[in-house]
């Protein structure tokens, strides 16, 4: 949570992240809402009303800086529940996690932003929200605006914005700041082919010997293209991890079967 | 090997380090004040239409209430519209936290569960939203006491402390209540009749002095009526206001805000998992 400006030069292969047999389960409540309504009603009957869910279970990984580490697994594999652990905003329910540097997170685009007003200030916006200065972002303004292609129509609101216009900007504001670590969950898929193929480079562009990169996507050439290690999570289990064409080639067959020998084991 | 920055173990209820809490929340100020002027504008604040509003709502309230007072107590002493105009525009501005903080939280869902970020800092926007919305009333107020004539002296600076208890007490309420609203949401649904109440029990519909003496256990329990009382000494009758009221409404402001901010820090790091 402090100043995401890279706060220390990271030597190559020294520890970024360090994710000790993490499990993490929630306990949903079954009414959507919880209520004091609900809660005194229940009094009655005894026991809470919850279903408990296991999104990660025991899950070991280390990412070192200059990795750039590809997450997959089918929906519901607990990706997201793993990045959100290792930004700090879920706590895990087993294990421990150790980060060694500044996280700037892109787990979903456009957050902080607010639609009725312009592009322009929900550059400063979403750039405060994820953890910019003002005069950060008043340096690269002029960049962001440039990336995002978004010429005169910065200054409209953003509600009168397409969803690809919007994505764009999101993801320029997003693609400024310079974390040391950085997670990007399925936010390459912005925009029109063009605008993907920009954005891509740009991660490209991040990837660097002192930084950790942890790109969460379905896109397996991209993955392939990018990554230089691909871990493989299924049912919020670490499957397999390793070098990036393997495992991605493991788990299409996978999908394709529908079973693995990798886990069969597991099962 | 250099330690790690962050480490991220298994919830447990307790207090966070105050000190790392507190530069992460002052390195995020620039935040709160553009997140509270971005949802000012939602809201239309920023047009000639919208701020008149601003201005045009609390005025005719204070007006509506006037003949309540008109027709119920019988008197149309203007100095009696001073006052009711004095402490309910205060009163908006606790509650206005009250509803604002309420469902700060759980508005903030999309942006809980991307970034993380001392979670208090969207109860305090609340805060900073209402006294955005406070400000020109005070001003309003001001322009009353011109046209009725009113007398001004120094003692009314007096009511800049009072303010600052005001506002005190406001954070406390609106972190307390945004942090129960995620375990009970049906809270919001209560708050009308929770602000109307405390709106008739505290000292605006009628002057302090008034009260009837066998209901003095209701001074005791509602910790905006020493703060009322005292902002009226000050910003109407320009006395100095009483010290044991002072104090009083300091005791109430400094409870509420550290037992709820004891409660919203050690739990929201569960927040997340509860939206």
């Amino acid at each position: 949570m402090s100043s995401l400006s890279a706060s220390s030069i990271h030597k190559t292969n020294e520890l970024a992240v360090s994710i000790r047999n993490v499990g993490l389960t929630y306990t949903t409540a079954i009414d959507r809402r919880p209520t004091l309504k609900a809660r005194v009603k229940a009094l009655g009957r005894g026991g809470k009303q919850t279903r408990v869910v296991r999104a990660l279970d025991d899950v070991s990984l280390d990412v070192e800086y200059g990795q750039v580490l590809g997450v997959i697994g089918t929906n519901g594999a607990g990706k997201s529940s793993l990045m959100r652990c290792v930004a700090g905003i879920l706590p895990p329910s087993q294990g421990r996690i150790e980060v060694y540097g500044s996280v700037s997170t892109l787990l979903a685009l456009g957050v902080g932003f607010n639609p009725s007003m312009s592009g322009r200030d929900n550059v400063y916006l979403g750039g405060l929200a994820a953890g910019m200065s003002r005069e950060e972002i008043e340096k690269h303004f002029d960049e962001i605006a440039d990336f995002s292609e978004l010429g005169d129509a910065i200054d409209a609101p953003m509600r009168t914005y397409s969803s690809g216009m919007y994505a764009r900007l999101a993801f320029s504001v997003a693609a400024t700041v310079r974390p040391d670590i950085l997670i990007i969950d399925e936010a390459l898929s912005t925009g029109d082919a063009k605008f993907k193929e920009k954005s891509l480079n740009r991660v490209k562009e991040l990837r660097s010997d002192d930084r950790a990169l942890i790109l969460v996507s379905h896109a397996m050439q991209t993955l392939r293209d990018t990554c230089n290690d691909v871990a493989w999570l299924h049912k919020g289990k670490l499957i397999q991890r390793g070098e990036p064409n393997q495992v991605i080639d493991a788990y299409q067959e996978f999908l394709h079967l529908g079973k693995s020998a990798a886990i069969d084991e597991d099962f | 090997m250099s330690t790690p920055l962050q480490v991220y173990e298994p919830f447990r209820a307790g207090l966070p380090k105050l000190g790392k809490y507190w530069k992460s929340l002052w390195f995020r100020r620039t935040f709160i004040s553009e997140y509270s002027k971005s949802e000012l504008r939602e809201q239309h604040f920023d047009s000639v239409f919208g701020q008149l509003w601003l201005v045009l709502n609390p005025l005719l309230l204070s007006g509506v209430y006037f003949i309540l007072i008109v027709i119920i107590g019988g008197t149309t002493d203007s100095s009696r519209y001073v006052h009711l105009t004095a402490t309910l525009f205060l009163f908006y501005l606790v509650a206005n936290s009250l509803t604002g903080g309420v469902k700060s939280i759980t508005a903030g869902q999309r942006l809980i569960l991307n970034t993380a970020f001392p979670r208090i800092m969207l109860p305090i926007s609340a805060v900073v939203i209402a006294i955005f919305k406070f400000l020109p009333t005070l001003i309003v107020f001001l322009i009353i006491k011109v046209i009725v004539g009113s007398s001004f002296s120094f003692e009314m600076l007096w009511a800049i402390p009072v303010l600052m208890i005001t506002i005190f007490l406001a954070l406390g309420l609106a972190i307390t209540i945004s942090c129960i609203n995620v375990y009970f949401r049906d809270i919001a649904s209560f708050l009308p009749y929770l602000t109307r109440t405390l709106l008739y029990l505290s000292p605006i519909l009628y002057e302090a002095s008034a009260l009837n003496p066998n209901l003095k256990a209701l001074q005791v329990i509602n910790p905006l009526f020493p703060i009322l009382d005292s902002w009226s000494h000050a910003l109407v009758h320009g006395e100095v206001p009483q010290t044991s009221s002072m104090l009083q409404g300091l005791a109430w402001a400094t409870g509420i805000f550290f037992i709820g901010t004891y409660f919203f820090l050690s739990r929201e790091r569960e927040f997340a998992v509860r939206l």
